[in-house]
């Protein structure tokens, strides 16, 4: 795709995707496809996607730790974090993301994998967040976690990328380190994120991305698309603000096509129906909220018009 | 390429409105002997300090140093600290805080508490008042339990506040080192409820405005360079 034009290029990967089974977008080498597998025999079946760079798969939604996991040393309040990483493992989700930025979100993971004894089950996601030494805070990452390699690692934000970008490179060449990417939130820095995904091989980006803030729709996603770059979106629901709004109104009736029986579960449809997407990470701090979550990536999704419908709806709404 | 200015307010807020006041529950809880300890030393300081005349003064400012210390450790280091990783850049504030209370309590000269009846005597046994007496119960009108109520001595915003409101009380040259520190946290503290939607956040602030403009009419009426008088000195 030699130019970016946010129509043409969903509409084409729409109609795929209103297929709604198994669809395949790009060109060529299969590298942005998704498919419908699934997990346990009583457990919807989970739309996968395709990470570009490898081929390998992973289910279409993760679990985010801002906020919701930061609950410091309280154990009662850790063992709902564990509560709701044994729903999202059980329900099939594999990505948790954090951050050393999100206080002890780290620790309170590596806490509920201990507890869950999962750790062959997680895609464990991470960030370098320093302007200082890089690998001696990945270093601290991991005994936070108790784990002993990452399967993704970002730069957080952009800070410090000239050195932590480089950093994360010689890890994945020295095999100590998966997938590299890089991160932005509320729609700060785009430009220079872009410039990012031009001049490096990144295998994943992650950016802020919901029905109200599409910026990224323009020129930021087709351009992942274009390159084989992964997306990662966060702040799905805005930081929970989005569906607080959106609680009490009706569900749309092209709501009850896709099988979304939440406004959560019909953004989350949009937005994995993207091509580009490959991963929402939307956080929680209730089990319930990480089944539906999940159950989002499972069933119908809408096509290019439903998107535009979804979208409409929202912003009115809201 | 990006730097620590681009975050915004609200980027530096880490955790929820549910697990901040659980710290506090976790603390009252735990500690219930220190914490009541620490509110009974506020209430015996502020009874000193408002009594006519110039008595006590050395208790005051020893009570004051122990609270503040127990006020960083206990909460900010205990409790805050887990969840908040700005506060090792905080505690040192405290620290000085303490120092700063214990130099004046051992100075041949201590500061000068007691009521003056001037508008910042007025303002200062609001702010003690609301510190010690009423800060607690706000919880319960955003509908929490009182067992997370915020306590004078141990949690840090009424701390603060009802410091501003002793040093307000006080008299003496140099009490203005005393303001920067409770100073500066209420103004941390207020930008960090107003991202958690806390009201409370708006009253820190007033607090703040309130303190540094009856410093300065103190400072402008020479109420705090005039000398003692002799009784003043002996009492």
């Amino acid at each position: 795709m030699s130019d970016f034009d946010r129509r043409k290029f969903l509409k084409s990967a729409g109609a795929v995707a209103a297929l709604g089974g198994l669809g395949v977008f790009g060109t060529g080498a299969n590298r942005h496809a998704f498919a419908q597998t699934g997990a346990a025999n009583d457990l919807p079946r989970i739309i996968q996607k395709t990470i570009p760079s490898s081929g390998e798969t992973i289910p279409a939604v993760g679990l985010g730790s801002w906020i919701t996991f930061n609950v410091g040393n309280d154990i009662e309040l850790r063992d709902q974090c564990a509560d709701v990483m044994s729903a999202f493992f059980d329900a099939g989700g594999r990505m948790i993301d954090s951050s050393p930025m999100y206080g002890s979100a780290q620790d309170v993971i590596g806490y509920g994998l201990d507890k869950l004894g999962a750790r062959d089950r997680v895609f464990s996601t991470d960030k370098v967040w320093t302007a200082g030494d890089g690998a001696e805070q990945i270093a601290e990452t991991s005994d936070r976690w108790k784990v002993a390699e990452f399967d993704l690692l970002q730069v957080h934000n952009l800070l410090g990328i000239n050195e932590n970008l480089p950093l994360l490179f010689r890890m994945k060449d020295a095999g100590q380190l998966r997938y590299v990417g890089v991160t932005t939130s509320h729609g700060r820095r785009t430009e220079d994120l872009i410039a990012v995904m031009k001049n490096e091989r990144l295998d994943f980006v992650q950016v802020t991305y919901n029905p109200i803030d599409r910026k990224v729709e323009d020129y930021l996603l087709p351009l992942a698309y274009d390159r084989g770059i992964a997306v990662i979106v966060n702040r799905p629901f805005r930081g929970g603000s989005l569906t607080e709004r959106l609680e009490g109104q009706p569900l749309p009736e092209f709501a009850r096509d896709l099988e979304a029986k939440s406004w959560a579960q019909l953004i989350l449809k949009y937005l994995i129906s993207h091509p580009a997407v490959t991963c929402p990470i939307p956080a929680t701090t209730k089990p319930a909220h990480a089944v539906e979550n999940m159950a989002a990536a499972s069933g119908l999704l809408p096509d290019d018009k439903m998107r535009e419908q979804i979208a409409a709806v929202i912003g009115v709404l809201v | 390429m990006s730097e620590w200015w681009d975050y915004g307010l609200g980027d530096l807020l880490l955790f929820s409105p549910r697990v901040y006041y659980r710290l506090f529950e976790t603390m009252n809880t735990t500690w219930a002997l220190l914490v009541a300890g620490a509110l009974v030393a506020g209430l015996i300081a502020s009874g000193l300090a408002l009594r006519h005349g110039f008595r006590g003064n050395r208790v005051i400012l020893v009570l004051l140093a122990l609270v503040w210390a127990w006020c960083g450790y206990g909460f900010l280091w205990q409790y805050y600290q887990p969840i908040n990783w700005a506060v090792p850049y905080l505690l040192p504030g405290f620290a000085l805080q303490v120092v700063l209370f214990a130099i004046f309590a051992a100075r041949p000269l201590p500061l000068r508490f007691g009521w003056r009846g001037d508008l910042s005597c007025y303002v200062g046994v609001t702010l003690i008042a609301f510190a010690l007496i009423a800060f607690p119960f706000i919880g319960l009108i955003e509908g929490r339990d009182l067992v997370q109520a915020e306590l004078f001595g141990s949690a840090a915003d009424p701390t603060a506040l009802g410091t501003l409101g002793f040093v307000l009380l006080s008299r003496g040259t140099w009490r203005w080192v005393l303001l920067p520190v409770p100073l500066a946290w209420c103004v941390i503290s207020a930008g960090t409820l107003w991202v958690m939607d806390q009201q409370i956040a708006v009253l820190m602030l007033a607090a703040v405005w309130v303190t540094v403009f009856c410093g300065w009419l103190d400072l402008k009426n020479g109420v705090t360079t005039r000398r003692l008088t002799e009784a003043e000195i002996r009492d």
